[in-house]
């Protein structure tokens, strides 16, 4: 049984949290969103869209969750967090574009705890 | 706070003393996008559940999907702002607390009633009791704003601040 490799999902939980700590400090030193947040959630836009391709391919290969639709609307949402953030950061003037960010950056951590959920076999 | 010294590190620094201009900014901008994300996934989670597997756990799946709506009224009148919609928001975020309060303790005391998850079992800890937290944030910014409303303009003289309703 192959599954989706584990080394992904972990990374963006990683780099999730991280993402998440660096914004909120931003939050805490009252600066505007910066290059800096702007390269973090790009890193990890890529992250996540690795993850759709890889949990595209073992669907493509005949693999099934217990509930089709469920994956399917997280494999939609996924890759518009850090998009919306990323919008909603730069829009923002004030030190509550990096708290918008710092959000997406837990909400893509846990995500990869729901999607394990969903279906075992990506793995965390 | 002192000074930035670089010029790079100004360019990020956000004024200190800025107001925000409405609802749907500073703080809000914030509480706006958890209660969107808050509302987005009710709902698909409410729609998924009712379209599938509805007899499985109704009493479960109609409070989803009524804890939905009342996320996204809450989502469409913070982001709207104006005195009519911030009194709608008042409502749904006080609902929106009953129900995480009523539905966390129902859920304990009759766990039977619930063979499924709601998005207020347990007081909200399936999603880190962030909806038990999420009303009382919201509740908090639309007081700083009726204060706010009622406070004297700078300009204005001092009888003609009270708000008309």
């Amino acid at each position: 049984m192959c599954s989706v490799n584990g080394a992904v999902p972990t990374t963006i939980i990683v780099a999730g949290l991280a993402l998440a700590a660096y914004a909120l400090l931003m939050t805490a030193l009252n600066r505007r969103m910066g290059l800096g947040l702007l390269v973090a959630l790009g890193v990890l836009e890529i992250l996540l869209l690795v993850l759709v391709g890889l949990v595209v391919a073992r669907l493509a290969g005949g693999g099934r969750p217990a509930s089709m639709p469920t994956l399917i609307g997280y494999l939609i949402a996924t890759p518009f967090i850090p998009l919306a953030a990323g919008f909603w950061g730069a829009i923002e003037r004030s030190r509550w574009g990096p708290a918008v960010i710092g959000v997406a950056g837990l909400v893509a951590a846990v995500l990869m705890v729901r999607l394990h959920e969903i279906w075992p076999v990506i793995h965390v | 706070m002192s000074e930035p010294e670089t010029p790079s590190a100004s360019a990020t620094a956000a004024p200190e003393q800025e107001q925000p201009q409405s609802t749907r900014t500073g703080p809000g901008r914030l509480l706006v996008a958890v209660y969107a994300l808050f509302a987005l996934s009710a709902s698909a989670r409410a729609v998924v559940q009712i379209a599938t597997k509805f007899g499985h756990a109704p009493v479960a799946y109609l409070l989803s999907a009524f804890a939905a709506v009342v996320y996204v009224i809450a989502t469409v009148t913070l982001t709207a702002g104006s005195p009519a919609a911030r009194r709608i928001a008042v409502a749904s975020c006080s609902v929106e607390f009953a129900g995480v309060v009523a539905v966390g303790t129902w859920s304990r005391l009759a766990p039977a009633t619930f063979p499924d998850a709601t998005v207020w079992s347990g007081y909200g800890s399936g999603y880190g009791y962030v909806p038990l937290v999420l009303p009382v944030f919201g509740l908090l910014w639309l007081r700083y704003w009726a204060r706010r409303d009622r406070a004297p303009r700078p300009v204005a003289p001092a009888g003609a601040a009270g708000d008309s309703d």
